[in-house]
């Protein structure tokens, strides 16, 4: 590839053909403010606080939107850039409502940080400050099902309008009326309808764009605790992080906080979708599942009996005696969802050849559900059909998966067998909430009740119709709740971290699995997930990486501000290592001749 | 997918005033058509603009079914439209009235006492500059320069008439007249009279 060789502040620094001046301050670690670029989308020029002085050009440069060439001289500490840079975030804060105190953005906004660093100490403005819609937090307006707009905080930078055109594909988002009353605008007030909104939060370089999820929610000195991992809800595998608010344990109210998307050019690039972004309340929802249950632990196995909780250590024998009993009558069937990690499925194929011989594959039924989601033909963030993660990793295990990711999964030959009757015990794992990954399922919660199936024991984390009509209820674990690798639509095995331990008695779906085992007498010598990554990269050709993926556990509080503003987050790998913003201090000033104001000053107000 | 059902503080903006249906008359369309060939097939877009000078032709201002209706045959979103439409203050988001008084707020009109004329203007129409009579026949306007400084105070009426030295005494009459004789009663733009159509 062509490169260029160009200084910037007396520092040589070579790139790619093609990048712009910010692009290459940025990867040489120089700091250079920006609100209008963004990596993502295209580039506009229009915030124009990333004004470098180049030599040989009769003025102050944008440098997003100038191109790198050999020999250029790029200054960013020049005096006449600091002046200029401190004169546009004056600017920027004329009307800009000093509400960060309420403001969601407050703590890992770059408004705040650019401001602290390259910006006067201070505002002259004297007059009030030009409203829209009301002041405060009066000024959030409805902007759509998910999001919130407050125009007042709004810095016109165009990134959303840019986003809904360029990646969304439906340009809803406008800018209404010019000059001082220019404001962002959906047609009619209509506000914003699309499956990836969420992302508008992110892209949005101050608090005018806020979801109405994590409204009012936590404050980011609150969120220490940061998880990269990936997201299951469907076969893309985006890859996100997991925020944790800050709270005891016994606490009431949710640790998981949001989800954001972390950068990954080969799979989700900046973004990730409202399903994934905003389906995470069940995890910690009224409806999980806390405590093994089973039926008649007073003694009658009757099946009127009602759904006990119980113990693990009363629930294994009984369940060992019943899978025995059901084993013997050689009808044993087990129904997985691909929401269960490779591990989990690497697992339940031993136990099924342990239990089931040369039968095992046959008995095995993997499930999930297919939807086609509503997006503009256009749209350059294509959320897929399946909304499982793992449907190529049960291909790969050896399990039969039909037409794999296009298209929902066929259980109707299942079905004609629970119905017929030749299917007796039933053991379905579904680590997926909150309605299930199965699809439509029923017929099994009715085959159990009309005595079609005489055993069926259900390894779920919430409860539902299957888990009401159950004989034994194994809680297991969300995605977040476990370290697992999923293997994707594009065949990439990723990573899911454990953010938080499960609910109550809950445990590792591996475990569990495990556990059965062994009270059957299959040996499965595993005591951790790390073990079972350990024998599966051993034992299947192409996953010998899958042991020395890295989990990750959140983030230590003293870094949650390089973790901060996720769509922002890859530039503190580059930005700020040295510069940490002060406030009343300029770090730009420094080296430089002391002067009591690096502004113009205007004539005095009376 | 519900995340929010809360309802929010409502904005504030001014939007559109809401019409009944809207499609360009078959003559409309023909002309349309026949200017939107003029543009590259990927560049279709930028026909906007004579695209709703079309539509505020037909229905006087632009509807959000104006607006939907110049979106869906320029080939982009409803939003684009309505950023366009507001940015041009030529364009009317609500109804009009017969003659749209457009007048000179400029230096040299302004000198020559454009203010009165608006203040008078305003008082015999019982309207301030920005609104229309309640029988629909005059919208008041201030606008930025019409070009025919030499014979201020200049007005123009409709995007098409001009009218010329209009002292604030003589508002009275010029309105009577203007209602009685419709632009007839306009003395015209000299520069179109002395150059011919320039």
């Amino acid at each position: 590839m062509d490169s260029v060789t160009l200084t910037i502040d007396g520092r040589p620094v070579t790139v790619a053909k093609g990048k712009t001046v910010l692009q290459a301050a940025i990867e040489s670690g120089i700091s250079v403010p920006y609100y209008c670029y963004h990596p993502g989308i295209s580039i506009d020029g229009s915030c124009r606080v990333c004004v470098v002085k180049i030599e040989k050009m009769p003025k102050l440069q944008t440098s997003c939107s100038t191109l790198c060439a050999d020999g250029m001289v790029v200054s960013t500490r020049d005096r006449d850039v600091v002046e200029a840079r401190a004169g546009v975030f004056e600017f920027l804060l004329i009307n800009h409502p000093l509400d960060c105190p309420v403001c969601d953005k407050g703590g890992e906004c770059p408004l705040q940080d650019f401001s602290y660093t390259f910006g006067p100490a201070e505002s002259r403005m004297d007059f009030p400050r030009r409203v829209f819609d009301g002041e405060g937090v009066k000024a959030d307006v409805d902007f759509g099902p998910t999001l919130m707009l407050n125009r007042n905080r709004c810095i016109l930078c165009t990134r959303c309008v840019r986003f809904m055109k360029e990646i969304d594909g439906d340009a809803q988002i406008g800018i209404v009326d010019r000059g001082y009353g220019s404001e962002i605008a959906t047609f009619q007030e209509q506000g914003v309808h699309s499956l990836i909104s969420g992302n508008l939060m992110d892209v949005c370089p101050v608090g005018a764009i806020l979801t109405k999820d994590y409204r009012f929610k936590s404050r980011p000195w609150d969120n220490p605790g940061v998880v990269d991992t990936i997201c299951t809800l469907c076969s893309k595998g985006c890859n996100t992080s997991a925020w944790l608010k800050a709270k005891p344990e016994w606490a009431r109210g949710s640790r998981l906080i949001r989800m954001t998307p972390r950068y990954n050019p080969d799979v989700n690039g900046y973004w990730m979708c409202d399903i994934g972004r905003f389906n995470y309340h069940w995890i910690e929802g009224e409806n999980r599942l806390r405590r093994p249950m089973m039926r008649g632990s007073a003694g009658s196995a009757a099946q009127a009996a009602p759904l006990e909780a119980s113990a693990w250590h009363d629930v294994q024998p009984r369940l060992r005696d019943r899978l025995q009993e059901a084993g013997s009558g050689g009808a044993f069937h087990f129904l997985a969802s691909a929401h269960a990690s490779m591990e989990e499925l690497f697992v339940l194929k031993q136990l099924a050849e342990a239990l089931l011989g040369g039968d095992a594959m046959k008995s095995v039924s993997i499930g999930w559900e297919a939807t086609e989601k509503p997006q503009p033909a256009t749209t350059k963030f294509k959320v897929p059909v399946t909304d499982a993660p793992n449907v190529n990793g049960a291909r790969d295990l050896g399990f039969a998966v039909g037409r794999g990711n296009e298209g929902p999964a066929d259980l109707s030959g299942l079905r004609k067998a629970v119905e017929a009757g030749t299917v007796k015990a039933l053991y379905v794992i579904d680590p997926a909430g909150p309605k299930g990954s199965l699809g439509d399922i029923s017929w099994i919660a009715a085959a159990r009740r009309s005595g079609a199936l005489s055993l069926l024991v259900v390894q779920a984390v919430v409860t539902s119709e299957l888990t009401e009509a159950a004989d034994f209820v194994l809680p297991g674990s969300a995605w977040v709740e476990k370290d697992a690798i999923y293997t994707n639509d594009q065949g990439r095995v990723q990573a899911a971290s454990r953010a938080i331990a499960p609910p109550g008695e809950a445990l590792e779906d591996w475990q569990i699995l495990v556990n059965v085992g062994r009270s059957l007498g299959v040996a499965l010598p595993y005591e951790s997930s790390g073990d079972v990554r350990r024998a599966l990269a051993a034992a299947m050709t192409g996953y010998s990486e899958a042991e020395r993926l890295a989990f990750m556990r959140p983030v230590p509080a003293s870094t949650w501000m390089q973790a901060s503003n996720p769509s922002e987050r890859w530039k503190w790998d580059f930005l700020f290592q040295d510069l940490p913003p002060t406030k009343g201090h300029n770090v730009q000033m420094e080296g430089l001749p002391a002067q009591a104001t690096p502004f113009i000053p205007l004539k005095p107000v009376q | 997918m519900d995340y929010a059902p809360a309802r929010f503080h409502a904005s504030a903006r001014k939007l559109a005033e809401q019409g009944g249906d809207f499609a360009y008359t078959p003559e409309n369309q023909a002309k349309f058509d026949a200017v939107v060939q003029r543009y590259p097939a990927d560049q279709r877009k930028s026909a906007i603009l004579y695209a709703l000078y079309l539509a505020q032709g037909q229905q006087g201002y632009l509807s959000p079914a104006a607006m939907s209706h110049v979106a869906h045959h320029i080939r982009c979103t409803a939003a684009e439209v309505e950023d366009v439409v507001s940015y041009y203050t030529m364009f009317f988001t609500k109804p009009v009235g017969k003659y749209v008084i457009n007048v000179c707020r400029t230096l040299s009109c302004a000198l020559l006492g454009a203010e009165r004329v608006t203040e008078q203007l305003s008082e015999v129409l019982g309207i301030a500059p920005g609104e229309t009579d309640p029988t629909g026949t005059f919208t008041l306007l201030e606008v930025e320069c019409l070009g025919a400084c030499d014979r201020g105070p200049v007005l123009m009426i409709n995007d098409t008439d001009w009218h010329e030295r209009l002292a604030p005494e003589n508002v009275r009459t010029f309105v009577d007249d203007l209602r009685t004789r419709g632009v007839g009663a306009l003395t015209g733009c000299h520069l179109h009279k002395e150059g011919g159509k320039t």
